[in-house]
């Protein structure tokens, strides 16, 4: 397929920021609202679609959060973390995409940064220096 | 629902005849207003008869380089179609069942942020 194939209805134009998960949102890194990383988009939590199910007439899913974790062995090895193992990042707290997802928050209130807290709070501070900038 | 869940997921016909794989999904941004953002809303679905993998975008857009590149990846995404959300009939555990009057669009993308 090239992008203006003849044997295809011309693609659908909107008034809003088209995001293709894979190309713009997967693997895009997140800052918070001070400039800060955050994470790395590892996937998307959409609401829920029944299965079985006719979706005529039903509203389309829109995304609800965006989500983090633990993904490497996954990405080797197939399949993905189970759900409840992936960090939630509500989609209201975002307020840009571009090359990197922007948040309107600091990270300093999301859970996906807890691991980076608690190194920082056990153990860098217990390292003589570590309490405080370089100087 | 985890978006990784119907993304490589069967894109099946009304008749059950298997059409592609999901490739990849389009958000739009122009749902109701929220805190910052306004909602994305699932748009539509990206399919492909003959992967379910894709890399960079190249059958999306115009870029033509690196040629080699471009011109494996477009043919190995050759066939691939864009379906509006309005014409999946369901979910099943079998794949995504499209309805019989469904319309094959081009998957190009028309406004886009770059990459």
């Amino acid at each position: 397929m090239t992008p203006h194939d003849d044997s295809l209805a011309p693609p659908d134009t909107y008034a809003g920021q088209v995001l293709d998960a894979q190309l713009h949102l997967l693997d895009r890194q997140v800052l918070d609202t001070d400039g800060v990383p955050v994470s790395t988009l590892d996937d998307l939590e959409i609401t829920d679609l029944p299965l079985d199910v006719s979706l005529r007439g039903t509203p389309a899913p829109t995304i609800a959060n965006l989500l983090t974790g633990v993904t490497l062995g996954t990405r080797i090895f197939g399949g993905r973390p189970p759900s409840s193992r992936l960090t939630r990042i509500p989609w209201r707290h975002v307020t840009d995409i571009g090359v990197v997802v922007t948040l309107g928050v600091s990270g300093e209130r999301l859970d996906a940064t807890w691991p980076e807290r608690w190194v920082r709070d056990h153990i860098v501070a217990h390292i003589p220096g570590g309490r405080h900038d370089p100087e | 629902m985890i978006l990784s869940d119907l993304l490589n997921r069967p894109v099946l016909d009304a008749e059950g005849r298997t059409l592609g794989k999901v490739l990849d999904a389009r958000f739009v941004i122009d749902g109701a207003p929220t805190q910052l953002l306004a909602e994305a809303r699932l748009a539509g679905l990206i399919v492909s008869p003959h992967t379910g993998t894709t890399f960079l975008g190249y059958e999306r857009t115009d870029e033509n380089s690196p040629w080699l590149i471009a011109a494996f990846l477009r043919w190995r995404h050759r066939g691939s179609f864009y379906v509006r959300w309005e014409d999946v009939e369901m979910l099943t555990e079998r794949g995504v069942v499209l309805v019989a009057a469904y319309a094959r669009r081009s998957a190009a993308l028309s406004t886009s942020i770059g990459i």
